[in-house]
C-alpha cells in the first residue's frame, strides 16, 4: 500500500484496525454509560431521527452479498446509474438532443445524491449541497440552464445576466462570532490585530492576481469547469503542494487567517487544509469570475431546500425516464454492449439490464465494487477519498436575539468550532416574521482519515451526535436548547471527494475519466476533484456529448 | 455581609432596568453594580475564613470554602440559563437570588449566634431585606411596567405584545400617543398632518379613484382619511397584525380618532404579509398608500426594496397612484432618497414631497406613478385641517439641507437602506 494521502506517516492496515478499534469501542463504551445514565434531561423535548443513504445498499455492494436470481431482461440504448446532478444532467443532455431510448436507474427511493433535501412542516431544508455562486459568463451551457429554469430572468444589451431577485441570497449574508462579538461578514475582522489584518489582505491581493491571470494556453490559471483551467506547469505545480505548506512558503501566519482559510477548505471540501492541495485551496478563491447586473461578484444563490431545487429543474425534463429503488450491482463488457445487473430494492427483484452504452454517474468507489472484470488501468482507488459529513436540521421556536452584533444572517459561522456554522433555511422567505425556523447545521468529520472518522461517525447514536451539536448551538446561542424542537441529522459517510495533495492533476483522476471501450462513460464529480454543483453539470453533458457525437459519427 | 450582598444583587436587574433608557449611565451603574457585588463577594471569602478558623484546619479551610465556592459558581452557571431565566425571567431571578442570600445570613445568625455580635440588628435586618426582596420578587410584573412607564413620558393606558410587536398606547391631556416596539407612530395632536399629507396629494390627483388598497396603517387613520371621498367604492387595508386592527376596531377611544373608519363597509381589513399578499394578488388598485414602519431592520427593509416595488407596481392601475412614506429626508436624506431612487429603478416616476409633523420632525413621502406629470390639485375636500394647494407647492419643493442626493438602489440580496436608516438615526438618538 502505498500510504494515505491525507497522513504523512504510513499507517499499515494493523494500526489502522488498532486505532479504529480504539475509537468505536471508546464510543460505543460512552454509548453504554449514556444509556445508563439517560438521556440529559435539558434534551429530553427534543424530536427527531438519524438517518443517511441507503444503508442497506451500501452493505450489499461492499460485502458482494448474494443477489436474488435475475428475472428477465431489459433493452436499453443507453443506461445511466446515479440520479445524482451528474447523472440527471447527462439525462437532460441526451433527451435535450433528441435520445429517448434511455433510462436512468437511482438506488435511493429519491433522486438528488448529495444535492437531497428533506422538509417539515416549517420549511424546506437542504441535507447536503445548499448553494452555488454566480456562474462564470462564458460558461455558456449552464448560463443557457439557468435561464431555461428562470434562475437568470433576462440579460442586458452586453449579454450580461440579470439573476432572479428571490433567489439571490436575501441580505444580511454571512456573520461571524469572534471574540465573543457577531461580526459582518466570515473574514476575521473584530478584534483582529493590524498585522495580521494587513496579512489577511495580503492574502487577498494573492488571490486577485491569480483570479485573472491566464496561462500560455490563453485558459485561466483556475477555472470552472476544472479541465477548463490552463495546463501551465507552474499551475499545476501547486497540486503537489499541501496547502499549508503553500501559506507556509508565502509567509503567512496570521492565525486568524490560516483559521479562516481552514475553515474555507473544510466548508468546501469536508477536509482540513493541511489535507487538500494548494492547487485546490486556491482554486476555491480564483475561479469564480462571475458577473451580474443585479448582484455583487461572488454572490451566492440558494433556496430553502438548497441545490435541491436545481436538481428538480433537471429532473422535470427527464422524470419519465428515471427509476429510483434500482441499484445497478454488477457490470459486465460484453462484444455487443453492456450487461448490468440490477436489484430491485422495492419489489426485492434482479433484473438483467442489456444495454449499448452505460454512463456511470455513480462515485468511483461505488464502481469499483460492481466494474466486473473490468480493468481501469492507472486508477488507484485508493488515491479517492470522501469526506464524511453530519448534517444537523434544527428546528427552532426562537432564536435568541439578545447576542451582540450582527443579526442572524444566511450563513452563521463561529470562530474557532468543529462545524462550519449553520444557515438560516429560511433565509429565502419573503415573509418578515416566521415563528418557527429551520436552520442547518454543517459539520464536516475531518479530524481524522476519512477511514477512520466514518467508521466513528457509524458507531455514534442519535443522542451522541446530540452531544456535539447542541453544545456548539449553546456556544453561539446561550440559552438555545430550550428553544429547540427537533434535530433532524442526516450522516454522510461518503459526502464529496477531497482533492488531497496530488489527485486534482495526478494520474488517477486522469485515468478515471477516460471512457472504456466506447461503452462505459464516467460522469461524476469524483472525477473532477472538486465537488460543486457546476463541475457535476458538466460532468454529465460531457458523457452524455461523447454518446450523441458517437451517434452522429456511425 | 450576606444581607448586603443580598440586597444589592436582588435589585440590581431592577435598577439596571430602569436606568436602561440613559446609555451613558447606564453603563457606570452596571458596572458600578458588578464592582460592588464582586467586592462584596470577595470581602466574604476572608471573613468565612476567620470565622470557620476554628472549626477546620486551615488549608483544609481554603481547599473547603474554594470547593463550595466553585461547586456552587458551576451549578448556578447550569441553572441560571436553564431553569431560571426561561421560567422565571430576570428581575425575578435576581430577586429569588437576592433572597437566597439573605437567607444564608439569617440562618448564620442564628447558627453563629456566639460568634456575632449584634445577632438581634443584624437578624432583623435580614428579615427586613428579605420581606423587600420578596416584595419585589412578587411584584416584579409591576416593576416591568414601572420601568416601561418611567421609559415613555406619559402615562399609559394600554400595552400589549403580539406575535410580533409590543403595543404601546399613552395618553396626556389631550395627547394620544401609539407606540410600535417603542417608536411613536403618531401622536393625536398631530397626526392629521402626517395622514393628510399621506392621503390627499394622491386621491385629489384621482377624482374617479374607485378602489384603494393600504398597506400597513392598521391604526385606520389613513383610511379615515381615505373615507372623505364619496366616490370610493372599496378600501382594502393589509396589515399583519391581527391584534393592531382589531384594537383599531374595537376601542373606543381609537375608534373616535379613526372616525369608525375600520368598522365602514367599504373597508375590508386583511391581516396577513404584504409581501405575500401582494405576490399572490392579480386584481389592480387604483390609488395604493403604502404606510410601513421605518426600515429599521432586514425584515422591515424588504418591504422597501426594489423586488417589492416590482411586485406592487403589478397591482397599480395604469393611471393610479402609489405613495410611500419614506421616513425624514433631513434626518436621514440617504434614505430618503434611496427609497426614492428604488421606486425609479422599477419603472415608476416619482414625485418626492415632505411636511412638517411637530412629533415626528421634518417627514417624507414620495409618490410613484407611470406617467411622467403630476399636477398639483387645486381643489380639496372639506374638512381638512392642513392640506391645501399652497402648502403642497410648498410641500414639493426641497431646501438645499434635504436636496436630492445620489443613492443607489435597494435590493433584497442588498439592503443598504437598513444601513442608511440605522447610520443616519442613530447619530440623532
Ligand atoms: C455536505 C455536502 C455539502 C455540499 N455543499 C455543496 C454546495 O453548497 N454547493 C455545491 O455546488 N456543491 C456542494 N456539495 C457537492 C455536491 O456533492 C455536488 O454539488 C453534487 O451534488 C454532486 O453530484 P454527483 O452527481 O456528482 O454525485 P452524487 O450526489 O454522489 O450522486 C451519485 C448518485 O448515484 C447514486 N448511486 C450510487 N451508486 C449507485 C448504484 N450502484 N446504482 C444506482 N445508483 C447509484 C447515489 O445514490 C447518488 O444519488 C456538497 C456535498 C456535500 C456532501
Amino acid at each position: 500500500m502505498s500510504g494515505q494521502p491525507f497522513n504523512k506517516e504510513n499507517i499499515g492496515r494493523r494500526s489502522f484496525l488498532l486505532r479504529a478499534g480504539l475509537v468505536t469501542a471508546g464510543i460505543f463504551f460512552s454509548g453504554c454509560l449514556r444509556r445508563i445514565g439517560g438521556r440529559k434531561s435539558e434534551y429530553e423535548h427534543i424530536q427527531g431521527n438519524l438517518r443517511g443513504p441507503n444503508a442497506k445498499a451500501g452493505h450489499m455492494l461492499r460485502d458482494k452479498m448474494p443477489l436474488p436470481l435475475s428475472s428477465r431482461q431489459e433493452n436499453v440504448k443507453t443506461l445511466i446509474i446515479g440520479g445524482g446532478i451528474s447523472g440527471l444532467s447527462a439525462a437532460r443532455w441526451l433527451k435535450k438532443n433528441g435520445e429517448t431510448d434511455f433510462k436512468l436507474i437511482e438506488l435511493e427511493d429519491h433522486t438528488g445524491g448529495n444535492a437531497y433535501f428533506g422538509s417539515n412542516a416549517v420549511s424546506k431544508y437542504p441535507l447536503g449541497a445548499h448553494y452555488i455562486t454566480l456562474i462564470n459568463n462564458e460558461d455558456q451551457q449552464l448560463i443557457d440552464f439557468l435561464h431555461e429554469t428562470q434562475v437568470i430572468t433576462h440579460f442586458d444589451e452586453q449579454g450580461l445576466p440579470f439573476y432572479n431577485e428571490y433567489y439571490l441570497v436575501f441580505d444580511p449574508e454571512e456573520r461571524l462570532l469572534i471574540n465573543g462579538h457577531w461580526q459582518s461578514g466570515v473574514v476575521p475582522d473584530f478584534g483582529v490585530p493590524d498585522t495580521e489584518r494587513k496579512q489577511i489582505e495580503r492574502f487577498f491581493k494573492l488571490v486577485t492576481q491569480y483570479q485573472n491571470t491566464k496561462g500560455s494556453d490563453g485558459k485561466y490559471a483556475f477555472n470552472i469547469p476544472i479541465d477548463e483551467s490552463s495546463a501551465d506547469e507552474q499551475y499545476r505545480q501547486l497540486d503537489n503542494l499541501s496547502f499549508t505548506k503553500f501559506l507556509h512558503n508565502h509567509g503567512f501566519d496570521s492565525s486568524y487567517l490560516l483559521w479562516y482559510l481552514d475553515y474555507c477548505c473544510k466548508d468546501d471540501y469536508g477536509r482540513h487544509a493541511k489535507d487538500v492541495s494548494a492547487w485546490a485551496g486556491m482554486h476555491y478563491f480564483c475561479s469564480r469570475r462571475g458577473k451580474a447586473v443585479n448582484a455583487e461578484p461572488n454572490s451566492a444563490i440558494t433556496w430553502p431546500e438548497g441545490n435541491g431545487w436545481l436538481m428538480k429543474q433537471l429532473r422535470s425534463t427527464v422524470s419519465d425516464h428515471i427509476l429510483t429503488s434500482h441499484m445497478a450491482c454488477d457490470i459486465r463488457l460484453q462484444s455487443d454492449g453492456v450487461e448490468v445487473k440490477v436489484y430491485d430494492h422495492s419489489t426485492n427483484n434482479t433484473y438483467t439490464c442489456k444495454a449499448e452504452q452505460v454512463i456511470l454517474a455513480s462515485p468511483q468507489f461505488v464502481n469499483q465494487k460492481i466494474l466486473n472484470g473490468i480493468d481501469r488501468l492507472g486508477v488507484d482507488y485508493s488515491k479517492m477519498n470522501y469526506s464524511p459529513w453530519l448534517i444537523a436540521n434544527i428546528t427552532v421556536n426562537n432564536l435568541p436575539t439578545s447576542e451582540k452584533g450582527m443579526v442572524l444572517c444566511w450563513d452563521n459561522v463561529a470562530y474557532g468550532q468543529p462545524s462550519v456554522g449553520y444557515v438560516n433555511a429560511n433565509q429565502q422567505d419573503i415573509k418578515l416574521i416566521e415563528e418557527k425556523k429551520v436552520i442547518t447545521y454543517y459539520l464536516p468529520l475531518c479530524d481524522k482519515e476519512p477511514r477512520l472518522s466514518r467508521l466513528a461517525a457509524y458507531t455514534r447514536t442519535y443522542d451522541q451526535w446530540l452531544d456535539i451539536v447542541i453544545p456548539e448551538m449553546e456556544q453561539m446561542h446561550p440559552g438555545i436548547t430550550p428553544h429547540i424542537d427537533h434535530i433532524d441529522l442526516w450522516l454522510w459517510g461518503h459526502g464529496m471527494i477531497g482533492p488531497a495533495t496530488g489527485y486534482v492533476w495526478g494520474e488517477t483522476r486522469k485515468q478515471a475519466k477516460q471512457p472504456v471501450g466506447d461503452r462505459l462513460y464516467f460522469a461524476h464529480t469524483d472525477l473532477s476533484g472538486i465537488s460543486l454543483f457546476e463541475e457535476a453539470f458538466h460532468q454529465g453533458i460531457n458523457a452524455a456529448q461523447h454518446i450523441i457525437d458517437k451517434k452522429h459519427a456511425s | 455581609m450576606e444581607i448586603l450582598v443580598g440586597l444589592v444583587g436582588g435589585t440590581s436587574s431592577t435598577i439596571l432596568f430602569m436606568v436602561f433608557e440613559n446609555i451613558s449611565s447606564f453603563r457606570i451603574v452596571l458596572y458600578g453594580l458588578i464592582s460592588f457585588t464582586g467586592i462584596l463577594v470577595g470581602l466574604e471569602i476572608p471573613l468565612l475564613m476567620r470565622i470557620l478558623k476554628d472549626r477546620f484546619e486551615f488549608k483544609e479551610l481554603v481547599s473547603k470554602i474554594f470547593t463550595f465556592d466553585y461547586i456552587g459558581a458551576l451549578i448556578a452557571s447550569l441553572v441560571f440559563p436553564l431553569l431560571l431565566i426561561p421560567y422565571l425571567g430576570l428581575i425575578k431571578t435576581a430577586y429569588l437570588f437576592g433572597m437566597l442570600n439573605v437567607l444564608v445570613a439569617l440562618v448564620a445568625c442564628i447558627m453563629f449566634k456566639d460568634e456575632v455580635k449584634g445577632v438581634k440588628y443584624l437578624k432583623s435586618a435580614a428579615i427586613i431585606t428579605l420581606l423587600g426582596l420578596l416584595a419585589g420578587f412578587i411584584y416584579s410584573e409591576r416593576i416591568t411596567s414601572l420601568s416601561e412607564s418611567l421609559t415613555y413620558s406619559d402615562p399609559i393606558i394600554f400595552s400589549e405584545s403580539t406575535p410580533y410587536q409590543r403595543i404601546i398606547i399613552t395618553k396626556k391631556g389631550r395627547d394620544l400617543r401609539l407606540f410600535l416596539n417603542g417608536n411613536l407612530q403618531f401622536s393625536s395632536v398631530d397626526e392629521y398632518r402626517y395622514h393628510e399629507a399621506l392621503i390627499h396629494p394622491v386621491l385629489q390627483a384621482l377624482p374617479n379613484a374607485k378602489h384603494i388598497l393600504v398597506m400597513g396603517g392598521g391604526d385606520g387613520l389613513a383610511v379615515r382619511e381615505i373615507l372623505k371621498y364619496p366616490q370610493i367604492e372599496t378600501v382594502t387595508l393589509v396589515d399583519l397584525d391581527k391584534e393592531m386592527t382589531r384594537l383599531f376596531r374595537s376601542n373606543d377611544m381609537l375608534v373616535r380618532l379613526n372616525k369608525r373608519s375600520l368598522l365602514s363597509p367599504k373597508v375590508t381589513v386583511i391581516n396577513a404579509d404584504a409581501f405575500s399578499w401582494a405576490r399572490a394578488q392579480q386584481r389592480t388598485f387604483d390609488a395604493i398608500i403604502i404606510d410601513f414602519p421605518d426600515p429599521s431592520n432586514y425584515s422591515v427593509g424588504k418591504l422597501y426594496t426594489n423586488t417589492f416595488y416590482g411586485v406592487v407596481k403589478h397591482l397599480l392601475s395604469p393611471d393610479g397612484i402609489m405613495v410611500v412614506q419614506s421616513t425624514s429626508p433631513f434626518v436621514a436624506p440617504k434614505s430618503y432618497w434611496t427609497v426614492d431612487r428604488t421606486l425609479q429603478s422599477v419603472g415608476f416616476h416619482t414625485v418626492p414631497y415632505h411636511d412638517y409633523v411637530p412629533s415626528f420632525g421634518e417627514w417624507g413621502y414620495i409618490m410613484a406613478m407611470r406617467q411622467s406629470v403630476y399636477h398639483v390639485p387645486d381643489h380639496y375636500v372639506a374638512g381638512l385641517k392642513f392640506m391645501s394647494k399652497p402648502c403642497l407647492e410648498q410641500m414639493l419643493f426641497f431646501p438645499k439641507d434635504m436636496a436630492r442626493i445620489p443613492a443607489q438602489v435597494n435590493r433584497l440580496d442588498n439592503q443598504i437602506l437598513v444601513k442608511y436608516f440605522e447610520d443616519e438615526w442613530s447619530t440623532v438618538q
